[in-house]
């Protein structure tokens, strides 16, 4: 963690459920589960807009000063989305050690654009936007910086500069981001293709089909 | 030509019913942006082709665009003057089933000025209400 990290104050839920919940976020904040480490998981709730700011800028792990009494250390381990699955009404937070190794996904931030991307119907296809690392989480770093300015074709995770103490779990070769080439489309193709509407071929009618004409000889039929 | 099946298990469905919302496939995966139906409907294959049209007509050989749906549901329809009866008819088009929040269409390696042109244009098309998304929150 090149910063701080950041503390954020929470109370401990004596009510659970849907109908608390829910009243917790019209009231502007978060409810939210602490657990790990052997000891009872804990039910709190946070303040909303805090909580989010820190999660945009990328903190994985989070100090939480639970009624203003113990600080737990404790990394981010899943989010909870609304119905349109976009806002953020639920989080899971593990009990950790700053010296114990965890895997996280780390965002990727790409800069530069590279020079066979600026060719007419060339497109820069970014195949992952974040990369899953192993490291200790003191070292989990809040991005990963990807410089696209020198690439050819393709840039791989393998040609990722990753801080010290941080081990890529993605396969080497895997593709981060390419070129892609696209074709430019034919209408009168199209239009064409359109007139020549077929329907689908249904599973096991072909068979039974041949069956009936070939006198149970076996079809060739796929 | 307009999506459908290449086989299909059975030639005929029955019509069910939209209830809830979409649990599954309702965030950008692909892309970076995203176009999303607030509302349940049967979108056709027509549509949906008819959406792709439009967004690469005006990006013109930028960017890529991902089509989320696919139309997997014959729906038939009985021909005009005709009594009823006799059997369920022969399939008229063939549609996807649409929950609130489904993502219909993605769009990758444009800014997002372009893509916002170029999903309302998408939107256009459908017959439903949609918003315009980005990518969400990670960890």
């Amino acid at each position: 963690m090149s910063h701080e990290t950041p503390t954020i104050a929470a109370n401990q839920r004596q009510q659970v459920g849907t109908r608390y919940a829910r009243r917790l976020r019209q009231a502007g904040r978060i409810p939210a589960v602490i657990y790990g480490h052997g000891k009872d998981p804990m039910a709190i709730e946070m303040d909303e807009k805090e909580t989010l700011t820190q999660l945009h800028m990328g903190s994985h792990v989070i100090n939480i000063d639970v009624d203003g009494g113990s600080v737990e250390t404790c990394l981010v381990k899943d989010l909870q989305f609304g119905y349109l699955g976009d806002n953020v009404i639920h989080l899971d937070l593990t009990r950790v050690n700053l010296d114990e190794e965890v895997t996280v996904n780390v965002q990727l931030n790409f800069s530069g654009s590279p020079e066979a991307s600026k060719k007419p119907g060339n497109i820069l296809v970014f195949d992952m936007n974040e990369l899953e690392v192993r490291c200790k989480v003191r070292d989990i770093p809040e991005e990963i910086k990807v410089d696209l300015g020198n690439m050819l074709e393709s840039y791989n995770v393998g040609e990722l500069t990753l801080p010290d103490g941080v081990e890529a779990l993605t396969e080497p070769e895997t593709s981060v981001a390419r070129i892609q080439f696209v074709q430019e489309e034919d209408l009168d193709q199209e239009a064409a293709e359109i007139e020549g509407d077929s329907s689908p071929e249904v599973i096991g009618e072909s068979d039974a089909k041949a069956d009936g004409d070939g006198g149970g000889e076996e079809s060739s039929s796929d | 030509m307009p999506l459908m099946p290449k086989r299909i298990k059975f030639r005929k469905q029955q019509r069910g019913r939209l209830r809830g919302n979409a649990t599954r496939g309702n965030y950008v995966s692909f892309g970076d942006f995203g176009l999303q139906a607030l509302e349940p409907h049967w979108i056709t294959a027509r549509q949906i082709e008819a959406g792709r049209i439009a967004a690469q007509r005006f990006l013109r050989r930028q960017g890529k665009i991902y089509i989320r749906l696919f139309p997997d549901k014959p729906v038939s329809k009985k021909p005009l003057e005709t009594r009823m009866g006799k059997g369920k008819a022969d399939t008229d088009f063939w549609a996807a089933r649409v929950k609130p929040g489904t993502m219909l269409f993605e769009i990758a390696g444009v800014p997002e000025s372009l893509a916002k042109e170029a999903m309302a244009r998408v939107a256009h098309k459908m017959p439903v209400r949609c918003r315009f998304v980005g990518r969400r929150l990670a960890v």
